[in-house]
């Protein structure tokens, strides 16, 4: 309900926006803008990376490298010209909803309950340039076409480093739980019951939500994001992280300035959120998160992470996607758990699909 | 020797100079965010409001296994005047909520505790003042709000948290919460307000450490007139202290699913 709710408002904020702001935006988000530009700083001369930012524009890229791209970070010229339609088309189905091509997801849908074969989907479920656009009911959308073949950015081929042998055996154990029906709150994500989607998750692009709102005081930086809700503290004082006994899900950030780039160091996790898309995958207690957020346009913050978790990878790596901020934007409350109703549906749903298949069993 | 002396007497003639009011202010205050006193800070209430936000004696818990640490302690209360101001078919759902305070109370779900309760439950929260806007995150359920020291503006829609616009009056904080959605209570006791709550706060530094809060309450669905709380929150001073991370829902599953588990479950 209040997703659908944000979801609602949220569309309804985007087709209000004026193209020619839009327009302008992009043209500032140009690399070139990047090499004559100075970072605002605050009153108390740190950098200043305050205000709402998206990474809605990193939506439709990979994680990992698509092959054919090989050791190539970049799209060609003709490759971006491709993906640029193809944001532009996403861009018409959120501003023109009457759009016949609106909705991929809700055609499928029609066309499942009046019993006909649904349209052919146009690779709907593909990735990167060749992925259809974006559903157009959920709201958020890419910008600008992003440049970038792949969000992981090192090692030097894109891919994700190989797990060790350990986190091999305990993701296949992971994995087997989850093939079974679902039947209980704790076989859904801690996504699904609302818990949080950790650091990785919580600025990696998905469907919607992808905002967040950096607010600094003198020797602090903040970061909330909207999605499910987290408020990061990161202090900027040289302080010592946590000792070992306190762990959490969001882990305990430290952070400093090397020049403009602000850069945060958060460990003591709990071992229970991965760096996937909504805090899915995994991660050890022992992992180190290093982000860095550099102010590269008025509009932009290049942002960084990099996962060393030995306990998890064979090798460090990195991904990395600008951040945009977005005229209008606004980040709004999300009371995930309050109005999950989507967990008690699961429940009782799995279980009439269980019992339907047990009585056509007998 | 001579000169330190004459200095100090210089000092205390300067003080005796001084309106009163800017005496306190000079008094090791942090340095002040764009001219306004800077209210960030780790900070948390003394006291039992969150159980009650009026006066109220010792009583037992709800369950007997906790004994003496599950068990109600007493607190003089933080409504000013003692009462509050129901009307009559809200104080009726006052004493409903409060016989039905084990299982009705929001906050026993994980659910966002609303404003004003969020300042004064048994957790402390981080204010991060900005020269633009400031942040409230709370350490119960990683709550948060920005309050938006800009233009005023209105609730996009009702939610638990309200919509908060702030400006200084002075070396005062003035915000303004509105659209809330009604469900919130103020504590544990069952004291509410529907969704046309407005809460008019107040922040003022008494000294470095000290920071006094006082919420004026109106909403003419539940109340005849507007009403105040009145709290002082301490700043947290250990070497290390910072707000750390309670999640929670997953304390609550079990309360919220478990008649899945039992009635459709099986299990």
């Amino acid at each position: 309900m209040n997703r659908i709710l944000a979801l609602g408002s949220l569309v309804a904020m985007a087709a209000a926006l004026p193209l020619a702001a839009q327009t302008t935006a992009a043209s500032k988000n140009t690399a070139a803008a990047g090499k004559a530009f100075s970072a605002p700083k605050t009153a108390w001369g740190d950098p200043d990376l305050q205000g709402t930012w998206t990474s809605d524009d990193t939506w439709g890229v990979p994680m990992a490298r698509p092959k054919q791209y090989g050791d190539r970070l970049y799209l060609t010229e003709d490759e971006l010209t491709a993906r640029e339609k193809q944001v532009k088309a996403s861009e018409q189905r959120i501003v023109n909803p009457s759009n016949d091509n609106h909705s991929p997801a809700l055609r499928q849908l029609e066309a499942e309950e009046s019993g006909k074969e649904a349209p052919a989907a146009q690779g709907a479920f593909g990735r990167g340039v060749d992925a259809a656009p974006v559903p157009g009911q959920f709201g958020e959308y890419a910008r600008r076409a992003s440049k970038q073949t792949s969000q992981v950015i090192w090692p030097a081929d894109g891919q994700v480093p190989p797990m060790t042998e350990e986190a091999r055996k305990m993701q296949a154990a992971a994995a087997a739980t989850r093939n079974r029906t679902p039947s209980t709150w704790t076989d859904w994500s801690i996504y699904d019951r609302c818990i949080t989607r950790g650091v990785a998750g919580s600025i990696i692009p998905v469907i919607y939500g992808n905002g967040l709102e950096i607010v600094q005081t003198p020797g602090y930086v903040a970061i909330r994001y909207e999605m499910v809700h987290d408020a990061r503290i990161i202090p900027t004082d040289g302080r010592a992280h946590l000792p070992s006994s306190i762990r959490s899900y969001m882990g305990d950030p430290v952070g400093h300035w090397e020049g403009n780039t602000l850069v945060v160091e958060t460990t003591n996790f709990n071992g229970r959120v991965g760096v996937g898309p909504n805090g899915g995958g995994t991660l050890s207690e022992d992992a180190k998160l290093i982000e860095r957020f550099t102010r590269a346009a008025d509009n932009t913050i290049n942002y960084e992470l990099t996962i060393d978790d030995p306990k998890t990878y064979t090798a460090e790596w990195k991904i990395g996607f600008p951040i945009t901020h977005e005229p209008g934007y606004e980040i709004y409350e999300y009371a995930c758990h309050e109005g999950n109703m989507a967990m008690r549906n699961m429940i009782t749903g799995t279980a009439a699909v269980e019992k339907a298949a047990a009585e056509k069993k007998k | 020797m001579q000169k330190r002396f004459l200095g100090a007497f210089a000092a205390i003639l300067a003080l005796g100079a001084l309106p009163a009011a800017a005496q306190t202010r000079t008094a090791n205050l942090p340095a002040a965010v764009a001219g306004h006193p800077n209210l960030s800070g780790l900070w948390q209430s003394f006291g039992t409001a969150d159980w009650d936000i009026q006066g109220h004696g010792a009583e037992p818990g709800p369950f007997y296994q906790l004994g003496a640490i599950g068990a109600v302690p007493p607190g003089i209360g933080i409504v000013e005047g003692e009462e509050i101001p129901y009307l009559p078919a809200a104080l009726e759902q006052k004493k409903k909520n409060l016989a039905n305070r084990w299982k009705e109370d929001p906050v026993i779900k994980c659910y966002m505790p609303g404003i004003p309760r969020a300042n004064y439950m048994p957790f402390p929260f981080e204010i991060i003042e900005s020269q633009k806007n400031i942040l409230f995150a709370y350490e119960f359920g990683s709550e948060n709000r920005v309050v938006n020291m800009g233009k005023p503006e209105e609730a996009v829609t009702d939610t638990w948290m309200g919509t908060s616009n702030g400006h200084w009056e002075g070396n005062t904080l003035v915000v303004d919460v509105t659209g809330f959605n009604g469900m919130a209570w103020f504590d544990r006791a069952g004291n509410f307000a529907s969704d046309s709550l407005k809460v008019t706060e107040r922040w003022s530094l008494l000294d470095a450490n000290t920071l006094n809060y006082e919420a004026t309450i109106e909403d003419p669905k539940t109340f005849s007139r507007p009403w105040k709380v009145n709290v002082i929150l301490y700043r947290h001073r250990e070497p290390g202290a910072r707000l750390l991370e309670f999640k929670c829902v997953e304390f609550t599953e079990e309360l919220i699913y478990g008649d899945l588990r039992r009635k459709v479950l099986g299990k």
